[in-house]
């Protein structure tokens, strides 16, 4: 356990050091404060706007910062070639992918931590009005979600070599759940019965990130998800999480280092 | 004793699938977000408005033929000129002075800077007006709740480029987003009336409009204007269908909110007379 | 005398091409021991396969046949490298960390407490001259530091066995002089160095012990006098004879 924090903290400090989350979190803000500007006086349902938007970019600047992060770990430690050294100490490739999960969800986690502060700070300061419950839900559910979207991109990196190649189709596919994966039942609805039940299979196994989106909730002020549904939404994630990285570990275990 | 990894591989996809099918029904109730078929509202759930607004804007720009002041220039937001052409308010634009189509330049800089500028008050004509309709598609996939959008985009089409079906189809869609426009509805009437000269439809569609509007009390309270537009609009079709009783009671009905109820008196009185040279079939009351 | 690394009859190919059609044998069948306390010279041309039979002992490549053994624990279980110091051929480390969070991190994988772990950096950056920069990232580091930054995280654990993969490959005389002194300084330590080397004037100093390879075949072991007097020549005559660079001598 004591090496995988070794190994998380490292992907940590790196992601600060590197600075790429500074320019998504700056842009976050300058995008949000330019649309709280824009039009403010003439539309009375602003806040609602600014909210939306300032939640959008919220969830592209996670997926990014998760997607790009991960992508990158395994094959950045191979080209530079830091893995031997590391893989020469009494480290297990199992240590190694779970240290990269753990750090790259962390690092998104601190991250998203930050971007959900400057949100709350900045509706909060609007409205007086700080539901801290509703976005505590909010922010575990994404988290849990992004977790999901880690391990994903884990797995991806094993699979293909490039970071852009993973990191692209990655994003495409957490783009296509997230837009689509919900409206596939609607689809397998209209198909006749071999493709209906394909469709119906491939609905129920894909991992819906879409339910993690809640962030109708913290803009229209919904109240709560019932806890008990918080509760079966992280084991579902969690389920996910483990199928990735298992499928990631069975990758890499065997798989020869030599360049 | 160490289970095959292939089999744990499967113990958790089965846990996976179980999860999906318990959790798949209360999952609908989190959130509506991605339940929309429309991306935009997906991604950017009411923000979108922020652009309808802008592609609106964008509209009455190109309706412009480019110039337009901008954001900083706008002195009083309201109708655009875009929505007063198709109330056809702005066939005076000949006296409108460049001037004031920009405002006084503010100082020489401005001044100097105009020359540069298309600062002709121009307007889309010949058919060049479907360059405005883009703009008003992704307004009204922006925010479907902006009925302008639908009267401005019918008003286009049906007067300016011949398209009286698509105009229908797109005042349809907007009555499906907002069931209870008035407005919308009214535009439809017009739509019956002017294009297809159907007037049993855009009667229908009138008394419709007038039910509605009657029964928002807002509309009732700050729009009277409208009261006597869509009641002369009525008498004049009934004129027309020379049911001439109805389009007195009709006309009666708009004097009691009109600016000018001796103007409509006037038109009153020739109906008398032309009913008295040659009485009218029908003489049922509107409802 | 107990043995601390070994190879038995250790096959590597590599696949290559579209449809793996191509078979490339790196290591033929290798047979290798090492005793304790040990200097061993592993000596090939370059293409010789010397890197990759030390990537099998580290796990890195999974050998075809054939099996090798640190500490008498078969490679492919993580716990053999538990007391290995390990410098591969070509050293990069993180760059965005200094040398200190870098032996830190190192230090917290083999699971040294805290007090150890402080005393052992301070030890280690004053053996490869780092003291000054140890509060600089990485990525400012020339390559002499940057190897020298290898050799003490090659250290951390006060490994029993080191494994260097060229060590000296890119160094100028003055950091080769001190590799090799920090070479003789372990072996006083009683500790087992085994490193690989196609440059021979170092061996020839600090090696008890050496084994030639060529084309993923062993070519001969022995003590450095041994074969010296075998070719009744210096080591390098010796070494040309052995991968049979001169046609006309016999073996
Ligand atoms: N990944 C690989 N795929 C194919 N051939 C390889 C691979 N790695 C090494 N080889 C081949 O194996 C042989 C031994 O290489 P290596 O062990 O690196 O030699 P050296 O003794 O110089 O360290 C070389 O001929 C090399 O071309
Ligand atoms: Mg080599």
């Amino acid at each position: 356990m004591n090496t995988i924090w070794a190994l998380a903290g490292v992907v940590i400090k790196e992601m600060y050091r590197r600075k790429d989350f500074y320019v998504l979190f700056v842009l976050t803000a300058l995008i949000t404060i330019a649309a709280g500007m824009v039009n403010f006086f003439d539309d009375p349902k602003i806040v609602r706007y600014v909210k939306d938007i300032c939640m959008l970019l919220i969830w592209i600047s996670a997926l990014l910062i998760a997607i790009v992060t991960t992508a990158r770990q395994i094959p950045a430690e191979r080209e530079s070639r830091t893995i031997f050294p590391l893989l020469a100490k009494p480290v297990t490739r199992g240590q190694f992918i779970l240290g990269k999960f753990f750090g790259c969800w962390l690092a998104t986690g601190i991250a998203l931590l930050v971007f959900y502060v400057f949100f709350a700070i900045i509706t909060g300061s609007r409205e007086q009005y700080w539901p801290w419950l509703t976005y505590l839900q909010a922010i575990w559910l994404q988290w849990a979600m992004l977790a999901v979207v880690i391990a994903l991109s884990l797995c991806g990196s094993i699979i293909s070599a490039a970071p852009s190649s993973t990191t692209t189709i990655c994003f495409i596919a957490v783009a296509g759940i997230l837009l689509f994966g919900g409206h596939l039942n609607m689809v397998a609805l209209h198909q006749s019965q071999p493709l209906q039940t394909i469709f119906y299979t491939i609905y129920f196994l894909i991992p819906h990130l879409e339910w993690f989106d809640i962030r109708d909730r913290v803009i229209y002020d919904w109240g709560l998800v019932n806890w008990l549904d918080c509760v079966l939404a992280t084991l579902y994630a969690a389920a996910y999480t483990g199928l990735f990285l298992l499928l990631t570990w069975l990758g890499f275990r065997r798989k020869s280092l030599n360049t | 004793m160490k289970a095959s990894p292939y089999l744990v591989l499967a113990f958790v996809l089965m846990v996976c699938f179980t999860l999906a099918t318990g959790i798949e029904p209360r999952a609908s109730t989190w959130s509506n977000r991605t339940k929309s078929n429309n991306v935009f509202s997906m991604l950017f759930g009411d923000g979108r408005r922020l652009f309808a607004n802008q592609f609106f804007t964008m509209a009455d720009v190109y309706f412009h033929s480019g110039y337009y002041p901008s954001i900083f220039d706008l002195r009083e937001e309201g109708t655009k000129e875009i929505v007063a052409a198709t109330h056809g308010q702005a066939e005076n634009e000949e006296q409108e002075k460049k001037e004031d189509f920009l405002g006084k330049p503010k100082d020489w800089i401005d001044r100097f800077g105009r020359h540069f500028h298309i600062t002709e008050h121009t307007h889309l004509e010949h058919g060049n007006e479907r360059e405005i309709l883009p703009w008003l598609r992704l307004a009204a996939d922006m925010d479907p709740q902006k009925i302008e959008t639908y009267t401005v985009g019918s008003f286009f089409m049906r007067m300016h480029l011949n398209q009286p079906r698509e105009a229908e189809a797109f005042l349809r869609e907007g009555l499906r987003n907002n069931p209870n426009s008035y407005e919308i509805l009214f535009e439809l009437g017009q739509l019956y009336d002017e294009n297809d000269h159907d007037t049993g439809r855009a009667r229908d569609v009138w008394q419709l409009a007038l039910h509605k509007w009657s029964k928002d009390p807002e509309a009732v309270k700050d729009n009277k204007l409208f009261f006597e537009e869509i009641t002369v609009h009525l008498a004049q079709l009934e004129r027309e269908a020379g049911n001439w009783q109805q389009a007195i009671n009709w006309f009666q009905a708009a004097q009691k909110v009109s600016p000018d109820p001796n103007a409509l008196q006037q038109r009153i009185d020739e109906i008398k007379k032309k009913m008295a040279a040659q009485p009218s079939p029908t003489n049922s009351q509107p409802h | 005398m107990s043995i601390i690394l070994k190879t038995e009859k250790l096959r590597v190919e590599f696949t290559s091409g579209e449809l793996r059609q191509t078979t490339k044998v790196a290591l033929g069948s290798l047979d290798l021991e090492v005793n304790v306390g040990e200097v061993f010279g592993f000596l090939g041309p370059n293409g010789a396969g010397k890197t990759t039979a030390i990537n099998v002992l580290l796990g890195f490549v999974p050998p075809t046949r054939g099996a090798a053994y640190l500490f008498g624990i078969d490679v492919r279980q993580p716990i053999a490298r538990q007391r290995i110091g390990y410098l591969p051929e070509m050293t990069y480390y993180y760059k965005f960390l200094t040398a200190e969070e870098l032996l830190r991190f190192y230090a917290r994988i083999f699971g040294l407490p805290r007090a150890e772990a402080d005393k052992r950096i301070d030890q280690l950056l004053k053996l490869v001259e780092l003291e000054q920069a140890r509060k600089r990232s990485i990525k400012s580091y020339s390559k002499g530091m940057q190897q020298r930054v290898g050799l003490a995280q090659a250290l951390i654990n006060n490994p029993d066995l080191l494994i260097l993969d060229e060590p000296t490959s890119g160094l100028d005389p003055l950091g080769r002089m001190k590799v090799r002194e920090i070479i003789q300084r372990l072996k006083n330590e009683g500790k087992t160095v085994f490193f690989s080397s196609h440059e021979l004037g170092e061996v020839e100093t600090v090696c008890d012990r050496v084994a030639i390879i060529n084309q993923g075949e062993l070519k001969a072991t022995g003590r450095v006098s041994d074969l010296v007097a075998q070719h009744q020549a210096n080591l390098e005559k010796a070494f040309l004879d052995i991968i049979g660079y001169q046609t006309q001598s016999a073996s």
